[in-house]
């Protein structure tokens, strides 16, 4: 009971408010905000009636299917670490190359 | 000898207000009137030194690295139609005199690319010092298949058709093992010279962690691995 009650407060505390922030700041697209909403709410409720998780998996056939679970959520969680660190490696080519370009403006500017 | 007139001399710079002046007039002295200096995003007056040399002067608005500010360097000076471009440490650790031995194989046409090697002659060098630098060489074999015997020195020579066919990626000090790679890839003449290096007070301080087995040095160390296979998965 008292993890259940924990995220919650967790989820009611920072994160929602962190993703009406995002929003706010227009880091989140509001498709991108009701979509993380959704997650976290679905989270949620997995979190406080965790026998659906069991009616989930033997609606899709897996027999233990908080194994399932999990494995999905490493996927994806691998899969966002992944997306994001190539992200971050395009971010900073094109930070160098705007340095880059900044720095031999004059020269190229004499050049011309 | 051919004049220096089309001999750039890269300086990658990086909080070196204290030197970079008396390293700008050493290079001066030796005849060499074309230098660059990119500061790096210095939060000292590194820019402001450069430029009261009267050499070009150019500014990176962030630090990069030394890899970025070394290929800013080249760019400028591939810019300002250079057939030499030498980079050098701005520190003071590298001797001005030795940048005619770097050229010599160029001129001569024996070499694309010269690398001035603190390992052919390692008299004075700790010993501690040595085997790191053995194994950036074996780290830089690993990953770009080219056996050098100072993978990690700064003070090289390109000629025109060499720095035409490099361009590195890496912003930080793995950017000398990634343009070995490429020099071997571009199947450019490389050749290695013996070159001194000053150890003055200033650069002693500045490398005390990397002249030993400490903490900080093996921390570099593996973080250069890490960015090397970081590189090798994302282009």
């Amino acid at each position: 009971m008292v993890i259940q009650i924990v995220v919650t407060f967790g989820v009611l505390v920072l994160v929602l408010p962190g993703i009406y922030s995002s929003y706010k700041k227009k880091s989140l697209t509001p498709f991108g905000a009701v979509l993380w909403i959704l997650l976290w709410m679905a989270g949620l409720i997995l979190i406080w009636f965790p026998h659906l998780i069991d009616l989930i998996g033997s609606s899709l056939g897996v027999g233990r299917s908080i194994d399932a679970f999990v494995y999905l959520a490493i996927i994806f969680l691998l899969y966002s670490v992944l997306s994001q660190k190539i992200k971050i490696n395009e971010l900073s080519r094109e930070i160098t190359l705007l340095n880059r370009k900044i720095a031999i403006k004059k020269i190229e500017e004499d050049k011309k | 000898m051919k004049s220096n007139n089309n001999i750039y001399i890269v300086l990658p710079a990086y909080n070196e207000g204290k030197v970079i002046k008396e390293v700008i007039t050493d290079i001066q002295k030796e005849g060499y009137k074309n230098i660059i200096v990119i500061d790096d995003g210095s939060s000292d007056n590194t820019y402001q030194e450069a430029k009261s040399t009267g050499v070009i002067t150019l500014s990176h608005p962030i630090n990069r690295g030394k890899g970025a500010a070394t290929q800013t360097g080249i760019d400028a000076a591939k810019l300002l139609n250079a057939d030499i471009i030498v980079t050098m440490d701005s520190d003071g650790q590298h001797s001005p005199k030795d940048i005619k031995k770097l050229i010599q194989p160029i001129l001569d046409g024996k070499a694309d690319v010269v690398v001035g090697s603190r390992m052919l002659n390692t008299k004075g060098m700790p010993q501690s010092r040595i085997i790191m630098n053995k194994i950036a060489n074996i780290v830089t074999y690993i990953f770009f298949g080219i056996l050098v015997s100072d993978s990690q020195s700064g003070f090289r020579a390109y000629n025109r058709k060499a720095y035409t066919n490099v361009y590195t990626y890496m912003d930080r000090y793995e950017f000398e093992s990634e343009m070995l790679g490429q020099i071997k890839n571009a199947k450019l003449r490389i050749k290695e010279v013996p070159i001194k290096v000053i150890y003055t007070d200033y650069s002693k301080n500045k490398y005390k962690h990397m002249s030993r087995f400490s903490a900080q040095g093996l921390t570099n160390g593996v973080k250069m691995v890490i960015r090397l296979i970081e590189n090798s998965l994302f282009k």
